[in-house]
Parts: structure tokens; C-alpha cells; sequence
């Protein structure tokens, strides 16, 4: 049972693993962009859900119609009038240039909202979901509907619609996408803006778990790099495998070396990605 | 050379290349609306840097394209598109991973009319090229050569362009196969679209066409109607090689 639990939890987790990385793995993709932002783009986003519930008395969920939106106009943004401008430069300029927002950002949050940790407490609780001796907090449960929801919308956005297949079409070749009069610079913003809205939306989803702080954003863009290694860049299918592999790996590795070598085992698996398989579990395809 | 009906487009003293490496050094080249004409040269002459400047890739340094009394220099892509250009670029260039479907959707990205208008321009993609309907749910990486070349050439039509421009028709195909996509290439020009195929086999691109431009260091270095220029002797020396002998 104990196995059993465990497998549960991970599942839960990997979810929102998933949803942490597809938005990370889309501006990678598509981009040839490492934005470090990311982690500070998710907690941003729980910062706005605790603030909405705290001040407004609004339901993460809810929150989350709310985030979507603003941190999609947020990322265009940032793409169109900051990263465009150097999009044809080396992946390490793009690389310094997105740690340098990154730090401006992070450290705007540790002025606005200070170091401390704080929590989104649901009042009333959600409580818990009982199967036997199986026990899951039904909060746990609504991120992960959601995350799966999300990770799910951006994939039907992508293989579905107009500007989906743009975005699919300038990953695979640039020059033939210009030739089909897709306006490149519109698409890497909206890419980016969508990178952006569901790093909001995990931020949102993780507050109803996690407590917040700035601080943690090294380690959410830590989880995301990992989970796009390890599932395979370039595809939400990818970050959906890699998100559950790493954690059930990190899940069961806690259980039989410790909760503090979790971290430890994830970037060790990472190491041994990169030399065995570094296209990942489901290989370099196009981003789908 | 004297053209007979209305110039489509005219290009005149361009200039144009890679940095700072010129490669065109003042074409200038005249298209017949509802012809097919034909671009010929040796590889490396600078047909496909002609082909990359006419649809907006590269910004010549000199010249106009003039189309309809319009000058189309340092227009976008998607500029020279809207009026009616398309080019199927060397190597095809499809999106390997989507579909057949979706690449063709591609070809009427910009297009802002209902979809009953893109869907008639689907069917009438798939009635000319009936293969590419049993294969529209494949991955366009994994079709074979011909079928990839009916997709790239698909993916120009949806466009509805009125200039197609297609660079290497021939290139890696069979004989049989070239055949087909010729007849497909006639069949379209006799509803009106004007082509121009850039071709490296000397042969086909003369059959296929009515005139033609022979190009060698960045340079027009010939043209004229395309059965004329077949019976040229110095054409015949320089490229029907064996043929000539």
C-alpha cells in the first residue's frame, strides 16, 4: 500500500512537473531561448493566486482566468520589446539577458512580498479523498485536474489551430514558415506569451500546495530543465513523461535514500540524460 | 528578347547575396503573365539566391522587382506573398512532423477568407495531386521524394498565388515521376497561373517551358522562347552536353 501511495503522490506531482515544464520546453523549442524567468514567472503566479484569495477571496481556480490572460500579455511583451531585439544573437546572450531580467524580477518580489514563506490555506478545506488506506487532500487533486487540463489545452492549441501550426512551423524551419507569410517576431511573442501564461498557471496551481517565496523559483526552473531533458525537448508529450519519470523517480529515490537527496537524485539523473540519452525519452521531434 | 503578352513581373539590374559576398550582379529578367518560363543555369549560378530575393528572403543591395507598377525590393515574405507570389523552395522544406493536411493549410496561412474558399483550394490540391489524399493524415517527413516535391508544390498552390515559383522541380526524382508533376504544372498553367521553374536539368525545364533565361556567375547570360533556345548551339554545348555531341 505504501508503494501504492507513493505512486499516487508522484503521479499528483508530475503533473504539476508537466505543467511547470511545457511552457519552458515551448520557448526552448521554438525559440532556441533558455529563459530563466521561468521560475520567477511561477512564482509570480502563486503570488497572484494568494493575493487574490487573500485579499478578494477568489478560488485558485477561478484565479486562474485571471493569470492566464495577464501573464500571456506579460510574456508578449517581454518577447516582442526585450528578447526579439536580440533573438539572432547566440544562445548566450539571450541566455545572460533573461538571468538579468530574471534577477530584476526575483528581486522585485523580494522587495514587494519579502522572503518569507506564505501559504494559501483554503478555508474551508477541501479535505481529503479516501480509497482504503489510500488517502489524497482533494486540493492536491484540483491542481492536478488543472495541470493536466492546461498541459492539454496547449497541446490541442498547438496541433490544432492557426497560429498553433505557425509556432509548430517556425520551429521546424524559419525560412519556409516566412515563405508562408507567418510573421516570424508575432510568433516568437506569442510563443514566449504562452511559455509565460502557463508558468502563471503552474505558479497558481503549485500555491494551493506549496508555501511561496520568491526563493523557490531557482528550484521550479531547476524541475523544469530537468523534466525537459529527460521527456525530450520540443514537445508537450515530452514534458508529460519527463514531468511523471522524474516524479516517481523523485518520489521513490526519497523513499529509500531520504527526502533530502530528492533534489540530489533529480540532477544526478540529469547528468546521466545528458551522456546516455540526450534527446530524451520521446527523442527530438517537433514541437506537437 | 521580345515578349509577346503583358509582363507579369520585370526585374531589372539587381543586386543581391550573403553578407557581404554578392552573388546576382545585376540581373534583369522579364516573366510573361500565363506563361511558364524557366530559369537554367549551372549549379552555383545564383538561381536559388534569385529565387530567396524574389520572395522577400534576401533585400537586394540594387535593382527593383517591379510587379504591377509596384516595387517589391525590401518587402517581407509575407508582403510579396499577399501580392500573389509563392516559392517552393530548394529541398521542398516541408514541415517534416505535421501532416500532409497541415502543410498544405500552411500554404493558406495568410489568407483571410472563409474557410469554404481554403477547403475548394484543398480539394482542388488533392484532385491534381490524388496521391497526396491518401497520404493527408502522414507525417510529410516520411512521404517519399515525389510525394514530398506534389506536397511543397500543394503547399505554393494554397497560397492562390499568381506567380509560382518553383526551385529544383527534378532534383533526386525519378524520370517517370518528373513526368507527372510536369503534366500537373501544365494543367495549372492552363488555368491561368503563371510558373517559373528553376531547373538544373537543361532538358526538362525547356520541354516544360515556353521561354526561358540562361544564368551563369550571378548573370542573365541568355533567354529566349524555350524550342529556340533548345536548338541553340552554344545552350546545346554547355549543357545538353552529350546530347549536343
Amino acid at each position: 500500500m505504501l508503494i501504492l501511495q507513493i505512486l499516487l503522490n508522484a503521479i499528483v506531482l508530475g503533473s504539476l512537473y508537466a505543467c511547470i515544464a511545457a511552457g519552458f520546453s515551448l520557448v526552448w523549442g521554438v525559440l532556441n531561448v533558455i529563459n530563466l524567468m521561468h521560475g520567477s514567472f511561477i512564482v509570480l503566479g502563486s503570488y497572484l493566486a494568494w493575493g487574490a484569495y487573500k485579499a478578494l477571496g477568489v478560488a485558485p481556480w477561478t484565479s486562474l482566468l485571471i493569470a492566464a490572460p495577464v501573464f500571456f500579455i506579460l510574456g508578449y511583451g517581454i518577447q516582442r520589446g526585450v528578447l526579439n531585439r536580440v533573438i539572432a544573437a547566440p544562445v548566450l546572450v539571450t541566455l545572460t539577458l533573461t538571468f538579468g531580467l530574471d534577477l530584476i524580477l526575483n528581486n522585485a518580489m523580494l522587495v514587494a512580498f519579502k522572503a518569507d514563506y506564505r501559504q494559501l490555506v483554503l478555508d474551508p478545506s477541501l479535505g481529503s479523498l479516501s480509497v482504503g488506506s489510500l488517502v489524497v487532500p482533494v486540493d492536491r487533486i484540483v491542481a492536478m485536474i488543472f495541470s493536466l487540463l492546461l498541459t492539454l489545452a496547449l497541446f490541442f492549441v498547438l496541433r490544432r489551430s492557426r497560429v498553433g501550426r505557425a509556432i509548430v512551423a517556425v520551429r521546424m524551419d524559419r525560412d519556409a514558415a516566412r515563405l508562408m507569410g507567418v510573421d516570424v517576431p508575432s510568433i516568437y511573442a506569442t510563443a514566449f506569451g504562452l511559455g509565460t501564461a502557463m508558468a502563471g498557471c503552474a505558479g497558481v496551481l503549485l500555491a494551493m500546495i506549496f508555501p511561496i517565496s520568491p526563493i523557490a523559483s531557482g528550484s521550479y526552473l531547476g524541475k523544469a530543465f530537468v523534466v525537459c531533458v529527460l521527456g525530450g525537448l520540443g514537445s508537450v508529450p515530452g514534458a508529460v513523461v519527463g514531468g511523471l519519470f522524474l516524479a516517481i523517480v523523485e518520489s521513490f529515490g526519497s523513499l529509500v535514500l531520504g527526502p533530502e537527496n530528492a533534489v540530489t537524485l533529480s540532477f544526478g539523473l540529469l547528468i546521466v540524460f545528458l551522456i546516455v540519452r540526450p534527446q530524451g525519452l520521446l527523442g527530438k521531434r517537433g514541437f506537437e | 528578347m521580345t515578349i509577346p503578352s503583358a509582363p507579369l513581373l520585370n526585374l531589372t539590374g539587381i543586386q543581391a547575396g550573403y553578407g557581404e559576398i554578392n552573388v546576382l550582379w545585376g540581373v534583369d529578367l522579364t516573366l510573361a503573365r500565363g506563361e511558364i518560363t524557366a530559369l537554367v543555369g549551372s549549379n552555383g549560378a545564383g538561381k536559388s539566391t534569385l529565387m530567396r530575393t524574389l520572395s522577400g528572403l534576401i533585400v537586394p543591395t540594387a535593382g527593383r522587382i517591379d510587379w504591377a507598377g509596384e516595387d517589391l525590393c525590401g518587402q517581407s515574405p509575407a508582403q510579396i506573398l499577399a501580392r500573389g507570389i509563392a516559392h517552393v523552395p530548394e529541398g521542398r522544406r516541408l514541415f517534416s512532423s505535421m501532416n500532409v493536411e497541415d502543410n498544405l493549410l500552411m500554404g493558406a496561412y495568410a489568407r483571410k477568407e472563409p474557410r469554404a474558399a481554403i477547403r475548394r483550394d484543398l480539394d482542388r490540391v488533392y484532385a491534381t495531386f490524388p496521391k497526396l489524399h491518401e497520404r493527408l493524415g502522414q507525417a510529410a517527413g516520411t512521404l517519399s521524394g515525389g510525394e514530398q516535391q506534389m506536397c511543397a508544390i500543394g503547399r505554393g498552390m494554397m497560397s492562390a498565388p499568381r506567380l509560382l515559383i518553383i526551385d529544383e522541380l527534378s532534383l533526386g526524382l525519378s524520370p517517370l515521376l518528373v513526368e507527372q508533376l510536369v503534366e500537373a504544372l501544365r494543367s495549372l498553367n492552363r488555368e491561368g497561373l503563371s510558373i517559373l521553374v528553376v531547373e538544373q536539368d537543361v532538358i526538362t525545364a525547356l520541354e516544360l517551358s515556353t521561354s526561358a533565361f540562361v544564368m551563369d556567375m550571378g548573370r542573365i547570360v541568355q533567354s529566349g522562347r524555350s524550342a529556340e533556345l533548345m536548338h541553340d548551339p552554344a545552350i546545346r554545348s554547355a549543357y545538353l552536353g552529350a546530347l549536343a555531341a
